[in-house]
């Protein structure tokens, strides 16, 4: 490399961005030229001083200010996290409903001819467990929706 | 409360603020509010415009947080929103006022930093002089700490055209500070 070529390439070989060979050619060349050593000298100071430029701070009460600006109403958008909550509900309902669904089905299986398919019976704790899942269900999906809705929108 | 919010990770603070939780976004504008009030600062050149550019950051990513994906750093995303904030700023055509004083410069860092108070003043001055392109790659890259690649995609340029400007700002800084400076000056800074 002569001293032109170490002028263009000054700037890649202080941010690393030279080939090994280049790189190479850059050190044999920089030993036995002291100008371009002074080149160098300078861009790398000069980088490094660009690389530590110090974090200025806004006036305080900056972060205060920002908050009071925010808008209040914010679009209400739904996690999808949600509709897990739902599962439960609707498997709550579909398990309660059972008997007349499966009759529905027998019904509509003896139409196409399929015969060995029988409604299953419920007991009463079945359906005492099923109501009580889906009000444990529903009370847990009102008590996170205004908790949610508490925290977004009436908060001050 | 606040000081056990303030240790939670930035994931979660990103989590919880697109959920509404403003506690956990005021946690996350004190951490980011000197990177972005420097960066508009830099871009805009002017203290007052770049704090209201600032604060508008922030409002326009408390609005946008909740379709944040996280498929970008949440700093990346946000510095983003700033610097489209100050170019549409700067787009208003308003009259440019020079950067007061040297910007609170802190003398610190590696040995062949320069060190020199007036000469980092003079750095800054040169750096607020330069076209708002040059200046806009060079404080992305040098201050941000974002790549040519995340620069070209903020700024809808070509990779090469981000570099060429880096280098070029990196040159008429060079130029300018020898001829403000001097040899004689910058060589016993730099080996003192």
């Amino acid at each position: 490399m002569n001293c032109e070529e170490i002028r263009r390439s000054v700037q890649d070989y202080v941010t690393r961005e030279l080939s090994i060979e280049d790189r190479r050619l850059f050190d044999a060349h920089l030993v036995e030229c002291a100008e371009c050593q002074r080149e160098l000298a300078l861009m790398m100071a000069l980088v490094s001083t660009l690389d530590h430029q110090p974090v200025l701070e806004p006036r305080p009460g900056f972060g205060e200010k920002v908050l009071a600006s925010l808008p209040r109403q914010r679009s209400f958008v739904l996690s999808p996290w949600w509709s897990l909550a739902l599962a439960p509900l609707l498997a709550g309902i579909v398990w309660l409903f059972r008997v007349p669904i499966a009759r529905g089905l027998e019904g509509l299986l003896g139409r196409v001819a399929v015969s060995h398919v029988t409604a299953p019976a419920v007991t009463l704790p079945q359906a005492g467990i099923a109501a009580a899942l889906i009000v444990l269900v529903g009370l847990g999906v009102a008590f996170s929706a205004g908790a949610y809705v508490w925290q977004v929108y009436l908060r001050d | 409360m606040f000081e056990h919010v303030e240790s939670t990770s930035e994931d979660v603070l990103v989590s919880r603020s697109a959920r509404g939780d403003e506690q956990a976004f005021g946690v996350l504008v004190e951490r980011y509010k000197g990177m972005l009030y420097s960066m508009a600062t830099r871009l805009m050149k002017d203290r007052g415009r770049a704090e209201d550019a600032a604060q508008e950051s922030f409002i326009k990513a408390w609005a946008a947080l909740p379709g944040f994906k996280g498929e970008s750093k949440f700093s990346s995303w946000l510095y983003r929103i700033c610097y489209n904030t100050c170019i549409s700023e700067l787009r208003k055509k308003r009259p440019e006022v020079e950067l007061d004083e040297a910007m609170g410069v802190q003398v610190e860092g590696p040995v062949q930093e320069f060190r020199n108070r007036d000469i980092q003043a003079t750095i800054q001055d040169e750096v607020s002089r330069l076209p708002d392109d040059y200046r806009a790659a060079l404080t992305l890259y040098h201050f941000n700490g974002l790549s040519y690649e995340e620069i070209a995609k903020l700024t809808h340029k070509p990779m090469g055209t981000v570099k060429a400007h880096i280098h070029r700002a990196r040159a008429v800084l060079k130029t300018r500070l020898v001829e403000r400076v001097g040899w004689d000056n910058l060589k016993e800074v730099m080996w003192q």
